[in-house]
């Protein structure tokens, strides 16, 4: 049995229990919409107020909470139902686990954004970008790749302890700062300036680098975070 | 700590080897140094109070809980330093069934099967539903499933990967007669080519599955026997030790 093929089963098991429940989905996209109509009046103080420059913070900061949502649910019925014991008895490296969640995770954060940002550009951004939209996709992907492995790796963390709910967010939102910084500068230069690769190569390399450092980082300890 | 160790040599070879296995969560030592062994083809009955191990030293076997202490082989493979080959070797019942309860039957089966690599993957669900009576259920996803139903479910998952080792943590727990009929029926047909763990506080049942019966009692064996004694000296032993209520 090859890793890849364990890494189909688990990723496509999340997907089909997610897609009937719709658990973290509804939840997650409920909490974004919501947050936008409740940022929409927060920050409309002035009519016809020019709100590019706070754009790329709101956006960040709704999905990165979205996450917790989702993150929190993510393992909970492992958890709940014994089914963590379940996986955890079959002949699979952590590894794989911890790659096939955080695939998972990806797509429904994926799936969040691609209705939220819409809503979002409907709301809040006065420019059109349509002329950047493949710069945005790469600072969305890089951003949420980052969000997945470190929310992940912590949530594996924190589901085993009893205030998992607490701890999570304790843990998580301290360390996604680097991420928010990196992912909100470039999207608000995209949204207001209309920046291009060349004026968002520090702050792609960036990601980037906080990407491959959690990615790592999970390899090399989930079998431990993942353990009794 | 053993009474009466009179255990039988056996030719067959040794496919548990559990020596000096002790468990500690923080400063509670859990296992204080367990040590035994059971022959291939061997079915040994676990028995003993709530929190006196029983449950602990299966997790470990099982490679769910990593040994403070002592060394633990299972076919052949130490749980530490090699547990890959410990599970594809194993398999586990518990009375938690650890099935998707969003996901059907047959999807619950072929997810288990996809991680254990299991050649003829349709063709051996398909078996073991049918073998389980479920396969009318097979589409309906587990949190429609009685308890029984959940529970023969959760066998089909443990012996899916046709495992050499089966390691039982109160299996009859919860059980209808009819899923405790099944559940012995399958036990019964699958006996020749396993080795059985058994944890239970069914004293009846233990002795009537068992080849070797042992008694824990706070993190250590307090007594051991091979089986085909008297069932009522047995109880007499156990209630000596344990100083429980009504067994039998």
């Amino acid at each position: 049995m090859s890793g890849w093929a364990q890494f189909k089963a688990i990723l496509r098991k999340d997907l089909i229990r997610e897609l009937r429940t719709r658990d973290m989905l509804v939840s997650m996209i409920l909490f974004v919409l919501l947050a936008m109509v409740i940022f929409h009046y927060a920050f409309t103080v002035k009519e016809g107020a020019d709100l590019t420059y706070f754009t790329g913070g709101m956006l960040w900061v709704t999905f990165i909470f979205a996450m917790l949502l989702g993150l929190n649910r993510s393992f909970a019925q492992e958890k709940d139902e014994h089914c963590l014991d379940g996986l955890l008895l079959c002949p699979v490296d952590r590894v794989t686990i911890f790659f096939a969640k955080t695939a998972g995770n990806l797509i429904f954060l994926l799936i969040v954004q691609a209705v939220a940002v819409p809503v979002f550009t409907l709301f809040f951004i006065e420019r059109s970008y349509a002329g950047d939209v493949l710069p945005f996709l790469v600072v969305l992907l890089l951003a949420d790749v980052g969000i997945c492995a470190l929310g992940t790796l912590l949530a594996t963390i924190s589901m085993n302890t009893r205030s998992r709910d607490l701890l999570l967010p304790i843990l998580f939102l301290p360390l996604i700062v680097p991420v928010l910084i990196a992912a909100t500068g470039a999207t608000t230069l995209i949204f207001a300036e209309g920046a291009g690769f060349a004026d968002l190569v520090a702050r792609l390399l960036f990601l980037l680098g906080f990407d491959a450092v959690f990615l790592v980082a999970a390899w090399g300890t989930y079998d431990f975070a993942i353990g009794e | 700590m053993s009474d009466s160790p009179d255990r039988q040599e056996s030719a067959a070879p040794l496919e548990i080897e559990v020596e000096g296995l002790r468990k500690t969560f923080g400063r509670r030592e859990v296992l204080k140094g367990i040590s035994f062994s059971l022959e291939r083809g061997g079915f040994l009955s676990i028995f003993g109070p709530n929190g006196a191990g029983k449950t602990t030293t299966l997790r470990v076997l099982a490679t769910l809980l990593t040994a403070s202490a002592g060394s633990v082989q299972v076919a052949g493979h130490d749980v530490r330093e090699d547990p890959m080959p410990v599970r594809r070797a194993i398999g586990f019942i518990s009375h938690n069934p650890m099935l998707y309860p969003d996901l059907t039957a047959q999807e619950n089966l072929r997810f288990y099967a996809d991680m254990y690599g299991v050649e003829g993957r349709e063709a051996r669900v398909t078996e073991l539903l049918e073998r389980l009576e479920l396969s009318h259920r097979r589409h309906d996803v587990v949190r429609t499933f009685s308890k029984g139903m959940r529970q023969r479910l959760a066998i089909a998952r443990a012996i899916l990967h046709r495992p050499r080792v089966l390691l039982l943590d109160e299996p009859h727990s919860g059980l209808d007669p009819r899923a405790v009929d099944i559940l012995d029926g399958l036990l019964a047909d699958i006996r020749a080519e396993h080795t059985f763990v058994m944890v239970t506080h069914n004293i009846a049942k233990g002795l009537e599955l068992g080849t070797r019966l042992m008694i824990v009692e706070s993190g250590c064996i307090a007594y051991e026997q091979a089986a085909g004694g008297d069932p009522a000296s047995f109880t007499a032993v156990y209630r000596e030790h344990v100083q429980e209520g009504p067994l039998l």
